[in-house]
């Protein structure tokens, strides 16, 4: 196991470098730039912003530039929001959406197991019926209208739960946690029923039961894990998304969190903002995805192997 | 005093009644077998008792005195916990992948409410089932370790709770061979020594005259006929009986002729095949070593060994379908080159029948578009329609079969379709791939008379890898024996079974006798 973290870090390291330097060029190729505002610059100006900011040299020579700053921790300067670095910028808004996305994916985790495996139980019968149709249309309907909707019925009409912005204690968490984790609840119902309904006509089962083990048992011990290696696999990249920030939630509920903060700068081309957070967004899915390998090993010792 | 007693048994499923008026008493240390063909509900009868199967039982079944049809299923449950002990058709499935061979032993010898085993117990128990190396087995998981310590593994759990009722739900029919003579000597052992009743189902009639005491054959849900089980194999009275053992061959029945042979056509010299092992720096396996072989115009040629032998490999190699190392392949003196060199023409000498013949189909094409592409992809044109009626009557299929899908074939209509599929090229040669777990005796009786059937209208060569010994000397004019990926003895049949000379042939025949 230890050898396999280990294998795993070692090629995340020309991984990361990869989308590093592919997200620096994209950016570069993409027109407009950081200075490209309304009111255009004097050319004088935005000469000596250019060269202040080293975009004046050229792209190999920015990117080595990059990866070398990046090394040493510096992430470099926002280009638009000029009195913050971006270390500081993701600092502010990454604890918002680690909570946000953390929560969510709690919640989404529980509701969608204990769902996906009563609904496996009731194979056929109505219950299955109703829940599998309430899972489809989780994860049909978008987060832009299933949030504006929840803020709607119980921030408006019924005045129970704050719509917008940062209050006091947890009560603005709510709203968004819920929005955010209903189609991820939907689609890990959908795979854990399959995952568990696949397990139960299995010959372990029946073995299982002509040793006259009680069905709970059975349920707890013999199927479980092998029904949940379906959850884990789509769980690791869909906590890498919820974690890195949900733009939608985060607009809709007026939250300061990554998620605005990329795609502003994407708008802005604020090149330094933009990759920061791709590569931290890269890292993520490359732990989450080494952690969801752990978790299959964990759960079914056959892919352990090779 | 009997274990188990069925009278009037039946077993509905819905409104429609599977199984009717069983009758048959089980007392300790006895073995009764349930044979027939697949869908005479023999295993139906065994297990449907215990509310195993989606059937519920009618009559009468009693154990020990009390009554199980109707019975609730938490009382059942709890019976089967105590009293009962059950091994399954799939060793390689019916173990809990996440679950240790020592969780498994644990949970069965606490099923009937005992406490926790030590260690020590344990290890008696593997070792009692004849498990090697019992130390190193109790913490591996089951992926780990063969079909046949798998299914040693199942039968010691079986017995954990000291059942008085053992079910055998064709213990052997998934494992090789050479091991089910060793397994079923095991699980007969256990019964006589232990004074367990055991309830049998086999397709396999060849070893039920020797395993069981009793034999009931059944036929569409009835029996058709019953008594000592040594009486039966030998002289049958039911034409179906009769059927049935004429279907099952056995190293001991009258080798028949076969057809006469001409010219050599393949040449295989020193041909080896060798893969590299999953993981890094796990190193190379050498799956065929240095194999070489000739085939004659109209030969069969049989090629026998154990799971892992290498058999399989050397046959797609043969056929072009799987890699070579090392070594050459000649056709009337003629190289054959590697697999993705060899033309629309090399491919039509040879033609592969796969092991699984339902698995071997497209489930979404028709039986005629199966049977028309290899014509269509060697020969550059579709057969007309009249062509495929007649490749299906010659695997003996009505023409109405052209417009079915693989779903809608039994195993051994799957089988002839796969059959009519590698005929339609016109090949020289056929590359046959007998599936491992035999199919019902009396289809897979009716292919092999097939094949011989084609091959003398054909005067086709064939290769033939089985398992089966008996089956092997029935129909190939030589046999190849394979161990550890190497032909270590090939001779005619006659040769082979008078004078064996490696201990391999010797097992065996050994096994299979």
């Amino acid at each position: 196991m230890g050898q396999l973290i280990l294998r795993r870090l070692m090629t995340a390291i020309p991984t990361l470098l990869a989308i590093i330097i592919l997200s620096f060029i994209l950016m570069r190729i993409a027109p407009g730039g950081p200075f490209d505002g309304e009111r255009p610059l004097a050319p004088e100006t935005r000469a000596a912003l250019e060269t202040a900011y080293g975009l004046d040299k050229s792209l190999p020579e920015q990117v080595v530039q990059y990866i070398g700053n990046i090394l040493t921790g510096d992430f470099g300067p926002s280009l638009v929001y000029r009195d913050f670095t971006v270390t500081e910028l993701v600092a502010q808004s990454l604890p918002i959406s680690l909570l946000l996305g953390g929560l969510a994916l709690i919640l989404a985790s529980i509701l969608g197991i204990s769902a996906g495996l009563f609904a496996a139980l009731r194979a056929g019968k109505w219950q299955d019926e109703v829940l599998m149709l309430c899972a489809t249309l989780l994860t049909a309907l978008p987060t832009f209208v299933t949030g504006p909707l929840l803020a709607l019925i119980f921030g408006l009409w019924f005045g129970w739960l704050p719509v917008s912005g940062q209050g006091d204690g947890v009560s603005w968490l709510i709203l968004p946690v819920i929005a955010l984790s209903l189609p991820v609840a939907g689609a890990v119902a959908k795979l854990a029923r399959a995952g568990l309904a696949g397990q139960l006509g299995q010959d372990h089962i029946r073995a299982a039961r002509a040793r006259g083990i009680a069905p709970l048992t059975i349920l707890r011990r013999h199927a479980l894990r092998p029904a949940l290696v379906p959850v884990a696999s789509y769980l690791g990249p869909a906590a890498a998304g919820l974690l890195t920030g949900a733009v939608v939630i985060e607009t809709v509920f007026g939250l300061p969190g990554l998620g605005r903060y990329f795609v502003q700068g994407a708008l802005n081309r604020d090149y330094p903002l933009v990759l920061a957070v791709v590569t931290l967004y890269a890292s993520l899915i490359i732990l989450f995805n080494l952690a969801a390998d752990l978790i299959y090993g964990w759960l079914d010792p056959r892919m352990r192997e090779g | 005093m009997s274990v188990l007693q069925l009278s009037g048994f039946g077993v509905d499923i819905g409104e429609q009644r599977l199984v009717s008026d069983v009758s048959l008493e089980i007392g300790e240390g006895e073995i009764v077998a349930l044979a027939g063909a697949s869908g005479s509900g023999k295993s139906l009868t065994a297990i449907t008792p215990f509310g195993l199967s989606a059937g519920n039982g009618t009559g009468s079944a009693r154990l020990g005195g009390e009554e199980l049809v109707h019975l609730p299923e938490a009382e059942m449950a709890k019976l089967r916990a105590q009293k009962i002990g059950f091994v399954f058709q799939q060793p390689l499935t019916a173990l809990t992948p996440h679950r240790s061979v020592r969780q498994h032993l644990q949970e069965a010898a606490m099923q009937a409410g005992g406490g926790a085993p030590t260690t020590r117990t344990m290890l008696a128990m593997l070792d009692a089932v004849g498990l090697a190396d019992p130390q190193a087995k109790l913490a591996q998981y089951p992926h780990r370790l063969s079909g046949g310590e798998r299914q040693r593994v199942l039968i010691a759990c079986a017995i954990a709770h000291g059942p008085k009722l053992l079910v055998a739900d064709e213990p052997t029919s998934a494992l090789d061979a050479s091991l089910r003579r060793d397994m079923m000597g095991l699980l007969t052992g256990l019964c006589r020594k232990q004074n367990m009743a055991m309830l049998l189902v086999s397709h396999d009639l060849a070893s039920v005259e020797r395993d069981a005491d009793r034999l009931l054959l059944l036929k569409n849900g009835e029996v058709v006929e019953q008594g000592s089980a040594a009486q039966i194999s030998q002289k049958p009275k039911s034409g179906y009986g009769k059927a049935l053992m004429a279907a099952t061959p056995r190293l001991t029945e009258e080798m028949l002729t076969l057809p006469d042979t001409g010219e050599t056509l393949l040449e295989v010299r020193g041909l080896s095949v060798r893969f590299k092992k999953p993981g890094w720096r796990a190193g190379y396996l050498d799956a065929v070593k240095d194999a070489s072989l000739t085939l004659a115009k109209g030969e069969t040629l049989a090629i026998v060994g154990g799971s892992g032998s290498g058999k399989s490999t050397l046959g797609r190699a043969i056929a072009g379908l799987g890699p070579v190392n090392a070594g050459e392949i000649t056709w009337q003196g003629d190289l054959l080159p590697p697999r993705k060199k060899r033309t629309a023409q090399h491919r039509r000498l040879i033609q592969p029948v796969f092991q699984d013949p339902v698995a071997s189909l497209n489930p979404r094409w028709r039986v005629a578009d199966s049977i028309a592409e290899p014509a269509e992809q060697i020969l550059g044109t579709r057969p007309p329609e009249a062509r495929i009626a007649e490749l299906l009557a010659e695997v003996d299929l009505p023409a109405e079969f052209a417009e079915r899908r693989a779903a809608q074939l039994s195993g051994g209509q799957a089988q002839r379709v796969a059959i009519a599929r590698a005929l339609s090229a016109n090949p020289e040669m056929l590359l046959i791939d007998a599936a491992p777990s035999a199919l019902d005796p009396l289809v897979a009786d009716g292919v092999s008379r097939l094949f011989r059937k084609i091959q003398q209208e054909r005067g086709l060569s064939m290769v033939f890898i089985t398992h089966d010994l008996a089956l092997a000397r029935r129909c190939a004019h030589r046999i190849a024996v394979m161990d550890a990926g190497e032909i270590v003895e090939m001779a005619t049949r006659e040769e082979l079974f008078s004078t064996p000379k490696t201990e391999a042939t010797k097992k065996l025949i050994r096994a299979s006798s």
